[in-house]
């Protein structure tokens, strides 16, 4: 990596990150997502943690929650911080998919991307892009989290170190666990011309991708495995094992990620700009 | 001249199947400032693109200062005003222009300054905090000509850089090339030949994909013929010719298109011939409006071969 190479790559990322806390649009989605935040954290999450302390006390085995499937909630010491990371688990994947979707393709149509081209290259833009957008999901994540902590804190301050030794465990995964979604809307972002397009291509490539293996491993079962290939793939285990023991799948994220973004930098470098 | 700064053998390029350049060759040394010319379609925007580095890589051989197009060695070297790219809606201008400084290796400080100047050589320095949605359609593209002009690019390709401006700004635009041109290079595709005849010592011709390198000879000297063209007011064409090819020395004379006649003749029967010319209007009591030396650029490339 040539020092070009880093210096371009920091200032994209920088740039990036001004895109979300210093233009019209992206303040009016900072401002819209810290109201719906707002709403989840003190309603939804404060009353379903609530909950999750009464069944702690119900005996194993005997919990509604373990009938209906999420008995893995009990086993977080925060029962806020378990019901965080099942909500972050749905909410931060969908908004990846919106808010990444205009990584290159409206400056390519613009025209930007020349101005842009002239001075940094292919690979500098793409992974730039990408990384400035990864920073902007991980601001937004360590927000959420902080706040949830705050919350937790100020119900009970003895749960502090260990709301952080928690909270440090769900950012980590979360990140990982948006790697390859951020990637996948990398790639889109490179074939296509608008954002609604890489939204509905998203949308499409996984309904599509998720039935076409579904219904061919009924002939050929070997080719279920091929489900590793879709994006969010591990979530519904990943939603089983709470705090650090989440990191045992994060392969798969990473894996997907190195495939995807090798996929659009092959794009990135054959498209005219 | 020194080494050649850019450097094409064999360039071929498609577009899905449909051939946009075809085996084109040539070399360009440092401080020529060199014309792209030729009908719509061309490829003339194509092969901008291709030395700019906006197209993917093409069959054939292309260098620019030793160097891929699109090569990390050529940022704050090349620069190029694209066709019809505008920039980014989201930040005002100054902010735009401050991030292509500091690709190019400013400091925050300098890409300030630099972007004041940039703004201040196309008389738009109070558009540095305005949104490029604001901007006038000429405006946007005085904007993407300083772009272009950001640091001390020794390449310059401009694609119809004074096409949609006013006379003024064309003036302007045409007299920060003039500066620079001694030290930098500059590439202009445009459809003005006037302009081009102005600026350029080098044209370089492209039809249907393939390029010729005309050998122009502005006024036409040491050549056995040489050229005038006349413009004048409405006159009897055929009058005006008879009387022209009555002069001594001249070969030739045609009236290409309305009241503009070109007259070839022999230097050595007579050196003055635009005296002789002039004289020739005077005794009929014609009106001229413009005598020059040679051909138009147009009359060269398009009519009648080179002189």
């Amino acid at each position: 990596m040539s020092p070009g190479f880093l210096r371009h790559f920091l200032l994209i990322c920088q740039f990036e990150l001004t895109r979300l806390f210093f233009t019209r649009k992206g303040l009016l989605y900072l401002i819209t997502f810290t109201f719906v935040w707002c709403f989840i954290l003190f309603y939804p999450l404060r009353y379903t943690a609530d909950i999750l302390a009464q069944e702690k006390n119900v005996a194993a085995g005997g919990s509604l929650l373990d009938f209906m499937g999420w008995g893995s909630l009990l086993h977080w010491h925060i029962p806020t911080l378990a019901v965080y990371w099942h909500f972050a688990l749905i909410i931060f994947p969908i908004l990846t998919i919106f808010t990444s979707a205009d990584q290159t393709c409206s400056d390519r149509e613009r025209g930007t991307l020349r101005f842009l081209g002239l001075r940094a290259s292919r690979n500098v833009l793409f992974f730039g892009r990408f990384a400035g957008t990864m920073l902007s999901h991980a601001l937004l994540v360590v927000i959420t989290l902080l706040s949830t902590v705050a919350v937790t804190v100020y119900q009970d301050a003895t749960l502090f170190a260990s709301a952080f030794n928690s909270a440090a465990a769900i950012m980590v995964n979360l990140l990982i666990v948006l790697l390859p979604f951020t990637a996948m809307m990398a790639v889109l972002s490179t074939t296509v011309k608008s954002a609604r397009q890489a939204t509905i291509w998203a949308i499409l490539i996984w309904s599509f991708l998720a039935g076409i293996i579904s219904l061919l491993s009924v002939y050929l079962p070997a080719l279920g495995h091929l489900e590793v290939l879709i994006p969010g793939y591990q979530m519904a285990t990943l939603s089983q094992l709470s705090q650090w023991q989440a990191i045992q799948l994060a392969y798969i994220p990473l894996l997907q990620s190195v495939v995807l973004l090798s996929l659009g930098c092959w794009i990135m470098h054959r498209k005219k700009l | 001249m020194s080494t050649p700064i850019i450097q094409c053998h064999h360039l071929s390029y498609s577009y899905t199947g449909k051939a946009a350049l075809s085996d084109v060759s040539f070399t360009l040394f440092a401080g020529e400032l060199v014309g792209l010319v030729g009908p719509n379609g061309a490829g003339k925007t194509t092969l901008l693109g291709l030395l700019s580095g906006f197209l993917p890589a093409p069959s054939g051989t292309l260098v620019l200062f030793g160097h891929q197009p699109g090569a990390a060695a050529l940022s704050g070297k090349v620069s190029a005003l694209p066709q019809d790219a505008k920039l980014d809606p989201a930040f005002t201008i100054g902010e735009q222009f401050r991030f292509y400084a500091r690709l190019q290796g400013l400091t925050a400080k300098q890409s300030t300054t630099e972007a004041i100047r940039v703004l201040d050589a196309v008389s738009l320095v109070d558009s540095f905090k305005q949104k490029p949605d604001t901007l006038s359609h000429g405006m946007a593209k005085r904007v993407a000509i300083a772009q272009a002009l950001i640091g001390s690019p020794e390449l310059i390709l401009l694609d119809e850089p004074t096409a949609g401006l006013d006379p003024v700004n064309t003036r302007n635009i045409r007299s920060i090339i003039t500066e620079l041109s001694p030290t930098t290079t500059f590439i202009i595709s445009s459809h003005d030949l006037t302009e081009l005849d102005r600026l350029c010592q080098k044209i370089l011709l492209l039809e249907n994909g393939l390029m010729s390198t005309p050998q122009l000879n502005a006024a036409g000297h040491n050549t056995l013929t040489r050229f005038i063209t006349l413009q004048m007011e409405p006159s009897p064409v055929a009058d005006v010719i008879e009387k022209f090819q009555q002069l001594k020395g001249v070969i030739q004379v045609s009236s290409p298109q309305k009241n503009e006649y070109i007259v070839q003749y022999n230097p050595d029967i007579e050196a003055k011939m635009d005296q002789q010319v002039l004289g020739c209007i005077v005794d009929n009591a014609w009106q001229y409006r413009q005598l020059s030396q040679g051909k138009t650029l147009e009359e060269k490339l398009f009519f009648n071969g080179n002189e």
